[in-house]
């Protein structure tokens, strides 16, 4: 038997066989788009049907901050909204996956219900169910009053007793609270899930030693959960950004889409895109840099 | 006489068992612990389930108790008239048509494509393949419409706008919607199966790729789960790729039907307590959840052990 390849050699060609086809799909529906919105960021269309390009160099970039008006709020606003909402999502999901980590009668019906917004929580579905359909152009073509209007099925809702003691403004920053909060609720699914995998990894022996020594269970929150949930923290909290900012429905990709696709100004969409894109992985980049530093692992000490 | 004292000896056996109940007020702490523990629970869950019950039994009511102020949570003649609107006005059978086959043949290539490809990251080291993984994650976090403007242009010059190959055709290359994270969460898998098994199968003369579809598959049922669901879910409420790829009301997926249902401001309603609705669209919204519960409520077991055990964390 003659061998033409020696074993390394050998198992280095499987895996690259194994690897192939998403070689392949990067080439033709990752690298070549990606190469080609670059392109087209620093182009202008002059001929939509035969898609002729002409060279531009920044403009497009210049006019999203300085000739659009309304590119630059929606990307503070989409900004704001993530920020705001991810603390809430990782507390409120790491709440969760403790109090369901217990052995409780009636946990697998709990966890069913909270795993359900992983199924149906994506699209178009959750904004019926919160209402959120009804967008300001969609009431006002009925003409409906401000007043009148509630959205549709807001999950929690303020009685008007209490909206009339807390006064208009109060009780709007309330009522906007709580439809944060069920819209977080909401969004968490998959959270949860991540941080119950992560609470089943830490082993049992752990805290037995701690209840040894006469640790309190708040105490040995504090010591054991939380430093070796460090890394599963940051794999949420990475998670989460990744998730709200490149969910269709917010307002920056709302826009990016209808500049493209609506308005059809290619070139500018892409630029807009870029933008974003940059900023996204800036500021991943930067949450990881802080808190890769306080993430602990089992092994280390 | 008989029943009595039967009655008297469980009388007795309860007051016994009342004495031998511990009063230590660390247990009773306890158990009022608990009960907030349930209370919370709770709370949250009904969260998620109040939506379902506003959205059926308005789906459920006729014009005339819409209007009624009397009428509010239970509907005293319940009509399925909207549902009936609603298969009508969405082309229900026709979509679905056209959403099952999205939806299942991308989550069959993601799947066979992802596990394939992860199996190779997990075992193998070829020059690169560090730099392919971070690729891979990397990939996610690029936002669809980047690259789907090229793509679009592209599948144009093809002719393939209008069919379902734009949405259907990445999955089996390991892209796809979140291709990426199935990748991911197949490798962190293979990952933690010891190389026991196929070490043996290499003594025996199979080959990496025999290994994988003789030994491999048959043992990863549960991320096969859990990516199979995830790709379904995502898969059927997608509706940004269909919206650009489809033109052709023949072509319509669901996601994208009850997009223009709800968009529709001929179907709103303004009820007696002042609250906007649209029947039609949430007796849309329900038929287009029903078969996704259908297959929750079936695997939720599994998927529930498949999701903790598989690689989402580390």
């Amino acid at each position: 038997m003659k061998r033409k390849f020696s074993l390394e050699k050998k198992m280095e060609m499987e895996g690259f066989i194994f690897v192939l086809p998403w070689i392949i799909g990067f080439i033709a529906f990752l690298a070549y788009p990606f190469a080609f919105s670059i392109v087209l960021a620093f182009s202008k269309v002059t001929d939509l049907s035969k898609l002729n390009l002409k060279f531009v160099g920044f403009s497009n970039f210049t006019r999203a901050f300085t000739v659009d008006v309304k590119f630059v709020p929606a990307l503070l606003e989409t900004v704001r909204d993530t920020l705001i909402n991810l603390p809430l999502i990782i507390v409120y999901s790491l709440f969760i996956a403790i109090l369901l980590n217990r052995r409780m009668k009636g946990r697998d019906f709990f966890r069913l219900m909270f795993f359900l917004p992983v199924l149906i929580g994506t699209g178009l579905i959750m904004k019926q169910l919160m209402g959120l359909y009804l967008d300001e152009d969609l009431l006002k073509s009925i003409g409906a009053a401000d007043t009148e209007v509630r959205k549709a099925a807001g999950a929690i809702d303020l009685p008007n007793e209490l909206l009339v003691y807390l006064g208009p403004e109060l009780g709007q920053f309330v009522q906007q609270a709580l439809d944060r909060l069920s819209f977080i609720l909401w969004r968490s699914g998959i959270q949860i899930i991540i941080f119950l995998g992560g609470l089943q990894s830490i082993p049992d022996s752990l805290y037995e030693s701690a209840y040894c020594d006469g640790a309190t269970a708040w105490e040995s929150f504090w010591k054991i959960t939380l430093p070796l949930m460090t890394p599963t923290i940051l794999v949420n909290i990475i998670y989460t950004l990744i998730d709200w900012f490149t969910s269709v429905d917010n307002k920056i990709m709302e826009y990016i889409t209808e500049q493209s696709f609506k308005q059809l100004d290619l070139a500018y969409g892409s630029a807009i895109g870029w933008i974003f894109f940059i900023f996204i992985t800036l500021l991943i980049g930067i949450v990881f840099l802080i808190i890769g530093r306080y993430t602990v692992y089992i092994g280390e000490r | 006489m008989d029943k009595s004292i039967s009655c008297q000896k469980k009388f007795i056996c309860f007051v016994e068992r009342i004495k031998n109940i511990n009063y230590e007020p660390k247990k009773i702490f306890k158990t009022i612990w608990n009960l907030l523990i349930y209370f919370l629970l709770i709370d949250f869950t009904f969260v998620f389930i109040f939506p379902f019950i506003y959205i059926i039994t308005n789906a459920l009511k006729s014009p005339y108790e819409l209007v009624d102020m009397s009428t509010r949570w239970i509907v005293k003649n319940p009509i399925l008239d909207n549902f009936r609107d609603a298969i009508v006005t969405l082309n229900y059978w026709n979509c679905l048509r056209n959403t099952l086959i999205i939806t299942l043949l991308s989550a069959l290539g993601q799947v066979l494509s992802c596990s394939f490809v992860a199996y190779g990251l997990a075992r193998y080291k070829f020059p690169g393949h560090k730099l392919i993984f971070g690729i891979v994650i990397f990939s996610l976090i690029i936002p669809p419409e980047v690259l789907v403007i090229p793509l679009y242009l592209q599948y144009s010059k093809m002719k393939l706008l209008d069919t379902f190959l734009p949405i259907i055709v990445p999955c089996f290359f390991g892209m796809g919607l979140r291709g990426g994270l199935f990748i991911f969460i197949f490798r962190q898998f293979y990952k933690g199966i010891p190389r026991e098994l196929e070490e043996a199968a290499r003594i025996d003369g199979y080959n990496g790729i025999r290994i994988f579809f003789n030994i491999i598959l048959p043992i990863s049922k549960s991320p096969i789960l859990v990516t199979s669901i995830l790709s379904i879910v995502w898969h059927w409420n997608d509706i940004f790729e269909p919206m650009v790829y489809m033109t052709t009301p023949d072509k319509v997926v669901l996601s994208m039907a009850l997009n223009s249902i709800m968009k529709n401001r001929a179907y709103l309603f303004v009820t007696a307590s002042g609250e906007i609705v649209s029947p039609l669209a949430m007796a849309g919204s329900l038929l287009i959840i029903l078969p996704l519960l259908i297959i929750y409520f079936i695997v939720q077991k599994q998927f529930m052990a498949g999701i903790e055990r598989s690689g989402l964390t580390n």
